[in-house]
């Protein structure tokens, strides 16, 4: 498997007939590439400035890449690719997306929406994962082994049929996008939009329309009592680079396993005209062992960011609780594989033919 | 003693009167005294309209003049109930064509499903700028984002814009430019009723100025003029078109004011978690809500 998401938002979000998510899914995670051209151009570039006198990072980015989330098996010891590596490894990848056999009835290029559609390059990193040196996501802590052992018990006694709207997570779930903050690869969707002045930076994301208004004026943190699903973030500039620390994520977020009780610290410093360096250090002594960090760097892409309207098209979730309803009544077939949405017997299927790993399965 | 009294002791009732009409003749604080004042500039040059702004009237219930009445819910009572205001229609009263204002009235008696603030749904504009939810500008030169707290809803202002809206959208395309003090919103490319695939209890036919059933369709154009009348007052203007539903264009007007709480934020209220049990809950075997 590409990653374990050991959580029931991702779970869900595959296992609820999130049938585009799960075709991009695969298209874009299999390959070992992507992006970070920044490391080399860090030294001398000197970003433009906003009439306000800070590093301009305005504009429209993307995170979509072909790295994988962590380091595969057969680069363990391998943290680093030579430039020429990085770019095989990425013509690999691109070749792969436009080969690998679709799961599904639409072609993914059709919306632009591939990494090399939209902006991807090559990686010197070969995880998304650069801390621990392993470029593994730590450990789970005794603790968080037994409630996250705790939560996939009861949602198996939950049954496989949505009860609620708020039980499917993939499509159908307008109220929080999970890959927006802390920001993790997505199969699209993945553009922020980042608007200055002087006392606000206004991040973006497409999906789901999430947006952080971050706050530069040197504020504290809300008081421990207002969680929310994007936390709350406080902004500084340390030279050129902006820090972004987030706390108070509500316990409704379930991020790898970690229910909200995790700190995010980021930073964010644009190393060329096309490049923003983003890294994210993610800390919950309740969940892993130690933190850890993932660097997914920001590559320019196309505007305008067009609205998500998620809520108002939001289709999905009249027909699966319909469906599953009408299931339970005896009055649909039983439906195969990727009708159900069961991602599991999807990849399986896709794997034993030959397709590459997909990202967020669960086991 | 308060000074209103003693006025009266020492200069009689003559010169209260005066005083009276005086104190009223005078500017309101920031609105009115609008087209003197100079605001201060954003480093880039421009008038600086940062910060987080809020209508504090009742145009969000009805844009008309309209009496204090029971809310739509009766066992809310009182605490729900509708608060009189006198509307802020600058040409009023609003325009209907005789066919649309049949229309209007249907959709007043039926506002629980029609309206779309009532499913979380996005509220366009004008709507989105006297929702009582703060809206906050963050101003950079070539663009300027106003963000609603209600439903996380936001708009692009593409200062100088020429660009035609490349799709229909709920919250439209905007093309700003400067004119002086002011700034001149032009928005159209607006979505109106709702996508007919959608099941009967996400479906609203037209989109809502207020929660009084004023309506608008896709035929919507709206010019906003927005300019700073004071350290913590903005004038807002939108004069509205839709040959659809009016016979001409109208204005609507009223100050907004700054929140000055040095804590500000907005707030994060994701809506979608309150009308999912609305909307979808005919399907579901529990609600979902906690």
């Amino acid at each position: 498997m590409g990653i374990e998401m050991n959580t029931r938002s991702f779970s869900r979000r595959i296992a609820a007939g999130c049938v585009a998510g799960i075709a991009a899914l695969t298209l874009s995670a299999p390959s070992a590439i992507a992006q970070q051209a920044s490391t080399t151009a860090a030294g001398t570039y000197r970003a433009p400035k906003t009439p306000d006198g800070r590093p301009d990072l305005q504009g429209y980015w993307t995170n979509l890449t072909y790295t994988p989330f962590e380091r595969p098996k057969e680069l363990a010891g391998k943290a680093l690719y030579t430039d020429r590596e990085a770019v095989e490894a990425f013509d690999k990848a691109v070749k792969d997306t436009f080969t690998t056999d679709q799961l599904v009835h639409y072609v993914q290029s059709d919306f632009a929406a591939t990494p090399v559609q939209s902006g991807a390059k090559p990686n010197l990193n070969t995880s998304l994962v650069i801390e621990p040196a392993d470029g593994r996501i730590p450990a789970f802590t005794p603790e968080a082994q037994k409630r996250v052992a705790a939560q996939r018990a009861a949602e198996k006694a939950r049954g496989s049929l949505p009860l609620t709207w708020r039980d499917d997570r993939g499509t159908q779930w307008c109220v929080f996008h999970d890959r927006a903050v802390p920001a993790i690869p997505a199969p699209y969707g993945s553009i922020f939009h980042i608007v200055q002045s002087k006392d606000f930076i206004v991040m973006t994301y497409e999906w789901n329309t999430e947006r952080r208004v971050i706050p530069l004026d040197g504020r504290p943190h809300n008081p421990a009592s207002v969680r929310t699903y994007a936390g709350d973030a406080r902004g500084r500039w340390e030279g050129d680079t902006l820090v972004v620390e987030t706390t108070n994520f509500t316990p409704k977020r379930d991020f790898f396993g970690s229910e909200g009780t995790f700190t995010l610290v980021e930073r964010f410093t644009r190393v060329s005209e096309d490049s923003i360096s983003h890294t994210l250090t993610i800390t919950d002594p309740t969940t892993w062992v130690s933190p850890w960090t993932l660097a997914l760097p920001l590559h320019r892409t196309q505007g305008p960011m067009l609205e998500y309207a998620c809520n108002e098209n939001n289709m999905d979730a009249f027909t699966v609780l319909k469906n599953a309803r009408a299931e339970e009544r005896g009055e649909l077939a039983a439906p195969d594989a990727m009708k159900r949405g069961d991602a599991k017997a999807v990849i399986k299927d896709a794997s034993d033919k030959g397709a590459a790993e997909v990202i967020g399965a669960v086991d | 003693m308060t000074p209103l009294q003693r006025t009266r002791t020492r200069l009689g009732v003559v010169t209260l009167t005066w005083l009276v009409a005086a104190l009223f003749a005078a500017p309101l604080p920031g609105f009115g005294q609008g087209q003197t004042y100079r605001a201060p500039r954003t480093a880039g040059g421009r008038p600086d309209l940062n910060g987080f702004w809020q209508a504090l009237n009742t145009a969000h219930w009805d844009l008309e003049a309209h009496t204090a009445a029971p809310g739509p819910v009766l066992a809310l009572g009182a605490a729900y109930a509708i608060p009189p205001g006198l509307g802020v229609v600058r040409d009023g009263p609003i325009p209907y064509r005789p066919d649309a204002l049949a229309k209007k009235k249907g959709y007043a008696a039926n506002v629980l499903k029609e309206d779309a603030e009532v499913k979380c749904y996005l509220p366009g504009v004008p709507r989105m700028m006297y929702m009582p939810y703060p809206v906050q500008i963050v101003q950079s030169t070539a663009q300027i984002v106003m963000l609603s707290e209600f439903a996380s809803a936001q708009r692009t202002i593409y200062i100088d814009g020429k660009e035609p809206p490349p799709a229909d959208t709920w919250m439209g395309w905007s093309n700003g430019r400067w004119d002086g003090e002011t700034l001149v919103i032009d928005s159209k490319g607006f979505l109106g009723g709702t996508i007919s695939a959608l099941d009967e209890a996400g479906a609203i036919q037209v989109r809502f100025l207020d929660r009084a059933g004023n309506y608008h369709t896709d035929g919507l154009h709206v010019v906003e003029r927005i300019r700073r009348t004071g350290p913590d007052h903005l004038s807002y203007e939108a004069t509205i078109e839709d040959p659809n539903v009016y016979t001409r264009p109208w204005t609507i007007s009223m100050p907004l004011y700054r929140r000055v709480e040095p804590n500000m934020e907005l707030g994060e209220f994701k809506c979608e978690e309150f009308a999912g049990d609305l909307i979808f809950g005919r399907y579901a075997k529990e609600p979902a809500a906690k």
